[in-house]
């Protein structure tokens, strides 16, 4: 009764998640013209930028383990 | 709308449930197959609700409602002879500092009235001493909006913080204009005739509007035919930022030209602040 994802897998969907986040925030940005889309850009890019920190943080995490197993 | 609104809820909602249950079987039977789809469902499902839409109306409403009041304002000020420089009333003008309104003198060269005669009749409509009329604008409103999603007042603001703020709150905060840019000119000194009482002072600097795109080109189109409302008191858009710059600099504030471009894209307006804050 393990949860089966690893912590890098996490990391791994965390930064395939934050790609089609911000792309998809930058995407309907006004810069690059109306798209239609009616939701709330403001807490689509939150989103999107939590999801980018939280990935980051799982690399810091992975850098100081390799740092310290060395 | 309520229907679609209900429907993406409805299956935001079935999303995230169908994620939860995936997940919780994942665990059960040990299967990342089954964790990556709970993973991606249950997520998308929260994005989904929290990612909701903001209330919009359509632009075709917005352009029909509008018009009418700026037409009606037009006929009042033409009927009633005003021929006086319309100008913005800095915040020291009102006993209630957020007021936002227009002055009007019912002759074409009038001097400004005072703090004090306008605070006597500040909630009147027509100023008996100087004979004048005190409005508010049709941007009053959009430039409380700006000071809402500013989280800020204008009267506590300068002009540098407008030159900095407004573009990011039309362009991409409110979705006003694809563009706005803002320039102040060098400080002009106006050499005065000794038979004119003019509401302009002999010093001011102008400041420079350049508005691209701006959700109400209809408006604008239509109001250039409304000789009192363009170029004078201005549409909703370029009357707000009258107000705007009127509160941030503590000066009075007049439109001294409004161009819009050939091709109806672009929006020029020149701002005259007169004199200096007090």
């Amino acid at each position: 009764m393990d949860f089966p994802l690893s912590f890098w897998d996490i990391s791994l969907w965390l930064a395939v998640t934050a790609i089609i986040l911000l792309i998809t925030s930058e995407l309907i940005s006004p810069y690059y013209g109306k798209t239609n889309l009616l939701i709330n850009k403001k807490r689509l890019r939150n989103v999107a930028l939590t999801i980018s920190i939280m990935f980051l943080i799982t690399v810091a995490i992975r850098i100081y383990e390799i740092i310290i197993s060395t | 709308m309520r229907i679609r609104m209900g429907m993406r809820g409805a299956t935001s909602g079935i999303m995230l449930l169908l994620g939860i249950v995936a997940l919780l079987t994942s665990i059960v039977y040990t299967s990342s197959i089954l964790a990556f789809i709970g993973l991606g469902l249950a997520f998308w499902g929260a994005i989904l609700l929290y990612v909701e839409p903001e209330e919009h109306i359509k632009k075709v409403i917005l352009d029909a409602s509008i018009l009418p009041p700026l037409t009606t304002l037009n006929q009042i000020i033409q009927e009633l002879g005003y021929k006086g420089d319309v100008t913005y009333l800095p915040p020291r003008y009102f006993q209630n500092p957020e007021n936002s309104k227009v002055y009007i003198p019912k002759q074409k060269d009038a001097y400004l009235p005072t703090p004090e005669q306008i605070q006597r009749c500040e909630n009147q409509t027509f100023v008996k001493s100087p004979q004048g009329i005190l409005l508010t604008p049709p941007g009053a409103e959009l430039t409380r909006l700006f000071e809402k999603r500013l989280k800020t007042s204008f009267n506590k603001v300068d002009l540098n913080y407008l030159q900095q703020n407004l573009p990011r709150l039309f362009i991409e905060d409110l979705e006003i204009a694809e563009n706005l840019e803002m320039e102040i000119l060098p400080r002009q000194v106006l050499a005065r005739t000794s038979d004119s009482s003019s509401l302009v002072q002999a010093e001011y600097y102008t400041v420079h509007v350049r508005i691209t795109d701006p959700i109400c080109r209809e408006i604008c189109e239509e109001s250039n035919k409304l000789i009192h409302i363009c170029g004078r008191i201005g549409c909703p858009i370029c009357s707000s930022i009258g107000c705007a710059l009127t509160k941030a600099t503590g000066a009075p504030v007049m439109i001294e030209i409004a161009q819009t471009s050939k091709d109806e894209k672009t929006i020029e307006v020149d701002y005259r602040v007169l004199g200096i804050r007090s």
